[in-house]
């Protein structure tokens, strides 16, 4: 009965493909918002990286919207997770080779992912990438030493201010007079450094909260690995 | 009036610090959560009083529409917004062990609530659907019973999620916007035709999974039974309203065809039919009320697909009705979970608890002086307008699902005020907190029989208005550039 519903409603997911596939008109897609915040963008928020002015500018709060889904998941995780006893023991830290080089890698990593952070509203990158390379950076050191855990504490705080942060630049905006998440401070020239208002702040912010999140994310799924086996 | 998008910032912003503040201070962590819903309760209240009921938008960051998101608040979304609130204020877990983690993802839920009321563009929508998804998976899995109905009902909205994406999607490729009152004034040259009717189905599928709509309800009995009852109350009587609410918007403003209204209207009276007949067989107290639930939801989708204002008003009507009634039977039926048969005389321990029950079978049956009896009543009615076979059909269908509905309610009813129980194991008590709770929402329900006539006025001019898409076009000024765009196209 289960299999017969199934296919039931496969094939009839199947037809509705079909009908897209006949109906539609490929390559001829009309680009009415996306020309228009094309031509408007590097006057009304001055970010060289278009891509960069939808997501924090035009659409800023769909961005508030997947922080907070990075955290409830991070968060649903700890909940699951976080009731377990790590009574066994860690597994031992690895060779030479790869503690060295663990610790080689994370100030070049640190480096890479500020500087994508930062550059954010420049170039291709931002919050979220830079934010990805951030947690590879300190989550590296812990597989190449198992027995020394991120703190969680600290993940915590940067976590939690860093999104903290991103609300309040927005809740600034709305107190001087504008509307929530309203470009503040001077767009300076666009593709300098210092431009486009507070979108590299919040840029910061988002960079270090995914970071966090991810780190502490990945350090709770390591921690379950070690009290499962 | 732009003070109203703290209702869905400030929740997320306390999500963010409960961690921090429940290391530094337990109490004050503890304390954090209830008063943020309850500033949020105070400025939606003072928003309805400052608006006079005139709807009005916001333009978030101070982009013009289409660009920027917009934030539509008229007396719906207001309404709603309120409600949730307020529900998520009753039914936040004082009791028991304090976890800041599960008090954040509350404050998620009750955040991405708020933003799916208000929200004016369809991919924010998509947004604040996907952070209800993610904090009611965390929710869900504290019940600590068992995982799978947590896993099935994680993979089932995933799949849910993609659907509507696509559909969303779709709706993008054809029209090139996602702003609802651009949408609204682009539909009828763009979206009505196959394409339009495709990814109106791909939505409603993919938002049916938390409106408990007919084939993608499958996770709601499980995960009913086996959640903690406050987040069951909280996923059945506040999140299946916001998605209803999201395919309202969506039905009224872009997708106003034949088909579109028939698609629902034969989804819905699939839900009834099937939830109803399986609540008949359930033999589980939760499990009963989960399928209940899914018939409840069916009726206002087929009340939905009334064109115009009656159908707004008998759809709204009976999902506000099942949001006071629902949480309140999943209150009470903390304590009276496993086999029916088992519930023997429970009333004899509880008396209260089993008269509270009573009173919200009776209303949910539909006995007259109840506020259930108007709203079926106006759904009745509003079907019985329509011509065509298949709303006389659905006629039909809801008087016999009422029937069914009317039998296993009672048998439990009677159940429970059974004499001769042979040696009832323990009354288990409830919680004095769940009883007075479900004592508000029964209070709630006789204070709605008294003001019967005001309310049903209030909530007419609110069908009125969300029925008016040409209104909420005026609301909403687009920017010069898109609009002249859009005419050329």
């Amino acid at each position: 009965m289960r299999n017969l519903a199934s296919l039931l409603f496969a094939g009839g997911l199947g037809f509705l493909l079909m009908v897209f596939g006949l109906q539609f008109d490929f390559g001829n897609a009309p680009m009415l918002v996306g020309q228009a915040i094309q031509s408007a963008a590097p006057e009304q928020v001055g970010a060289a990286n278009i891509v960069t002015a939808v997501v924090l500018g035009y659409r800023g709060i769909d961005t508030l919207g997947e922080l907070a889904i990075l955290f409830a998941a991070s968060t649903a995780v700890g909940l699951i997770l976080g009731h377990r006893h790590t009574s066994t023991k860690p597994d031992p830290d690895s060779g030479l080779i790869l503690r060295a080089g663990g610790e080689l890698l994370m100030p070049l990593l640190l480096v890479v992912g500020l500087y994508i952070i930062l550059h954010g509203h420049l170039t291709p990158g931002g919050g979220f990438q830079g934010g990805v390379i951030l947690a590879a950076a300190f989550f590296i050191p812990v597989l190449a030493r198992p027995s020394t855990p991120l703190k969680h504490t600290g993940m915590m705080l940067i976590e939690g201010f860093s999104g903290a942060a991103f609300i309040l630049i927005g809740l600034a905006a709305l107190y001087s007079g504008g509307e929530f998440l309203q470009p503040l401070l001077d767009k300076g020239t666009l593709g300098n450094l210092v431009s486009a208002g507070t979108l590299p702040l919040l840029y910061l912010a988002v960079g270090l909260k995914v970071g966090a999140e991810l780190a502490g994310l990945l350090a709770h799924l390591a921690a379950a690995e070690v009290s499962e086996s | 009036m732009n003070q109203i998008v703290l209702i869905v910032v400030l929740p997320l912003l306390a999500a963010f610090l409960v961690p921090i503040v429940a290391r530094m201070s337990a109490s004050l962590g503890a304390a954090l959560g209830p008063l943020v819903m309850g500033v949020c309760l105070w400025i939606t209240g003072t928003v309805a009083i400052e608006s006079a009921g005139n709807a009005f938008a916001i333009n978030i960051g101070g982009f013009m529409p289409p660009l920027g998101i917009t934030f539509f608040v008229d007396r719906l979304a207001l309404l709603f917004a309120f409600l949730t609130a307020l529900l998520v204020l009753v039914l936040w877990p004082f009791q028991g062990e304090h976890r800041p983690r599960e008090h954040a993802l509350t404050l998620i839920l009750a955040a991405a609530s708020g933003g799916l009321a208000l929200s004016g563009d369809l991919f924010n929508i998509y947004v604040f659907y996907e952070l209800v998804s993610v904090a009611s998976f965390g929710l869900v899995a504290t019940g600590r019973r068992s995982s799978a109905p947590a896993i099935r009902y994680l993979i089932l909205s995933g799949f849910g999620s993609v659907l509507a994406l696509v559909g969303i999607a779709l709706v993008y490729t054809q029209t090139g916007t996602l702003n609802l009152a651009h949408l609204s004034q682009l539909a009828p040259t763009h979206l009505i035709n196959p394409i339009g009717l495709a990814a109106f189905a791909l939505i409603l599928l993919g938002v049916g999974v938390k409106a408990e709509l007919f084939p993608v309800n499958t996770w709601v009995p499980e995960v009913y039974a086996t959640a903690p009852n406050r987040v069951s109350a909280l996923l059945a009587g506040l999140v299946s309203k916001l998605a209803a609410l999201v395919i309202l918007r969506l039905l009224v403003l872009v997708f106003a065809q034949e088909q579109a209204l028939l698609v629902m209207l034969l989804l819905g009276l699939l839900g009834v039919i099937t939830g109803e007949l399986a609540a008949w067989r359930a033999q589980d107290m939760n499990r009963m009320l989960a399928y209940s639930s899914i018939g409840q939801l069916g009726m206002v989708f087929v009340a939905f697909s009334i064109p115009g204002e009656t159908g707004v008003f008998a759809g709204l009507a009976i999902a506000l009705h099942h949001l006071v009634v629902k949480p309140a039977l999943f209150l009470l039926a903390a304590r009276w979970g496993g086999a029916l048969s088992g519930l023997a005389g429970a009333a004899g321990g509880n008396l209260p608890a089993a008269l509270l029950f009573t009173l919200f079978a009776l209303s949910l049956v539909g006995v007259p002086p109840l506020p259930g009896f108007w709203a079926k009543l106006l759904l009745v009615m509003g079907l019985a307008e329509q011509v065509g076979p298949l709303y006389h059909f659905a006629l039909a269908g809801i008087l016999i699902a009422t029937v069914v509905e009317a039998n296993y309610l009672f048998r439990i009813v009677s159940t429970l005020f059974h004499r001769d129980s042979p040696a009832s194991p323990a009354p288990q008590k409830h919680s004095g907190g769940d009883i007075a709770t479900a004592g508000l929402f029964g209070a709630s329900l006789i204070a709605a029989v008294l003001l019967l006539i005001p309310l049903s006025q209030s909530l007419k001019t609110i069908a009125q208005q969300t029925a008016d898409a040409a209104a909420y076009r005026a609301v909403v000024t687009l920017a010069p550039t898109t609009s002249t765009l859009g005419d050329t196209q």
